[in-house]
């Protein structure tokens, strides 16, 4: 009787077999769909990205400052930081301006490169590592060009990843 | 029986045991048609099951369509074609390679001059063996005259973009100098380095300082 229906009606056959197919093809879409949107290593991907971009772009404004601009700049470096280094921003801020008047200089800062060192995603830390140049002209002599490299902690806030802490990578004290 | 013809069309009709099993079927379908009470217009309400279930496979076929797309689109990204970080073991190794083949072609001793050349051969390749030439050259002239050690260490190294067989890395070093009878310098040096994976191992094929 199998038989017999199956050579009655092959367009039959072929649907059911079709729709299967569909079935599949929908379910395995969505699988598919369903561990890419949850798959955490995208997400982490995503985050260092984010976490290396925001961490140049910081240490990029720490580094620049434009004494005929004070306030632009120092607003551009509470914008970049968080936590106790924004706080020490802030509590300095009047006495840096005073210092930067006086000094008259103009400091402009390049990126070279930069790579993300550690990154806790659920926690919202990141260590980055950035080497930069910076160029310091003062009111006399010759713009002073310097190699630098830095190291930044990251914290991530409601507005992105922030530095919550910055300073100069140590050398000489690694020996051993 | 008019309904009989659009079934017929697909068999032959050539085989009579076909042909009877098929009447009997019909005559059983439309018996059971008639039990519902729908003898007046049986088309109708045998064609509505097949226009659903083809809209059905077609929906479904695209739903899954799309849905593989768009998990494709959020996994094959720019960011996680980088291994970076991610892949935590490949890119420790990574580092650690690299490191060590640094820390070993950019030490030097006077004593010991056969070492260092051996590390480049061995740890360097491509361009890196010019660029290293280029970077170190000098300082081997120099620390031949002057009785000069140099020791490199790697303070940090950074993995800023990793594939299967490649890396680029961020490294910063402490360069120490020492001169017989006198106190030792130490100077920070960055370089930008590109490795590839070769027989297991990573080898060091480019190098530029920062």
């Amino acid at each position: 009787m199998a038989r017999v229906r199956m050579t009655r009606n092959p367009l039959m056959a072929a649907a059911v077999v079709l729709a299967v197919a569909a079935a599949g093809a929908g379910a395995w879409g969505g699988v598919s769909w369903y561990d890419a949107s949850h798959d955490d290593s995208a997400a982490y991907a995503q985050a260092r990205d984010e976490a290396l971009a925001a961490g140049e772009q910081a240490v990029q404004n720490m580094n620049t400052l434009d004494h005929r601009k004070l306030e632009k700049g120092l607003d551009s470096w509470e914008d970049s930081t968080t936590g106790d280094l924004h706080q020490q921003l802030v509590d300095g801020r009047t006495a840096f301006i005073k210092q930067i008047q006086e000094a008259k200089t103009v400091s402009t800062a390049q990126i070279l490169s930069g790579a993300v060192t550690e990154l806790d995603d659920r926690a919202g830390k990141a260590g980055v590592m950035v080497a930069l140049r910076v160029t310091v002209t003062a009111p006399k002599g010759k713009p002073a060009v310097k190699e630098s490299r830095m190291l930044g902690k990251l914290t991530r806030t409601s507005e992105g990843w922030k530095l919550s802490a910055l300073g100069q990578a140590p050398v000489g004290n690694t020996a051993g | 029986m008019k309904e009989r013809g659009g079934t017929a069309v697909v068999t032959t009709d050539t085989d009579p045991d076909t042909r009877d099993a098929e009447e009997a079927e019909e005559v059983e379908e439309v018996g059971a048609a008639a039990d519902e009470g729908s003898t007046q217009t049986p088309e109708p309400a045998r064609r509505w099951p097949r226009v659903v279930a083809a809209v059905l496979v077609v929906a479904l076929l695209a739903t899954g369509g799309a849905l593989f797309a768009e998990g494709r689109a959020l996994r094959d990204t720019p960011a996680t074609s980088n291994r970076a970080l991610t892949d935590s073991e490949a890119t420790t190794r990574v580092a650690g390679d690299v490191s060590n083949a640094l820390g070993k072609v950019f030490s030097y001793s006077p004593q010991a001059t056969g070492v260092t050349k051996e590390s480049a051969k061995q740890l360097l390749a491509g361009k890196a063996l010019q660029q290293y030439a280029a970077l170190f050259g000098q300082v081997e002239k120099q620390a031949a005259d002057q009785k000069l050690t140099l020791t490199t260490h790697v303070v940090r190294a950074g993995v800023t973009r990793l594939t299967d067989d490649s890396a680029h890395l961020l490294v910063f070093l402490d360069q120490v100098y020492e001169r017989q009878g006198k106190p030792a310098t130490t100077a920070a040096a960055q370089l930008s380095v590109t490795a590839q994976l070769r027989d297991g191992h990573w080898t060091v094929v480019g190098i530029t300082a920062r």
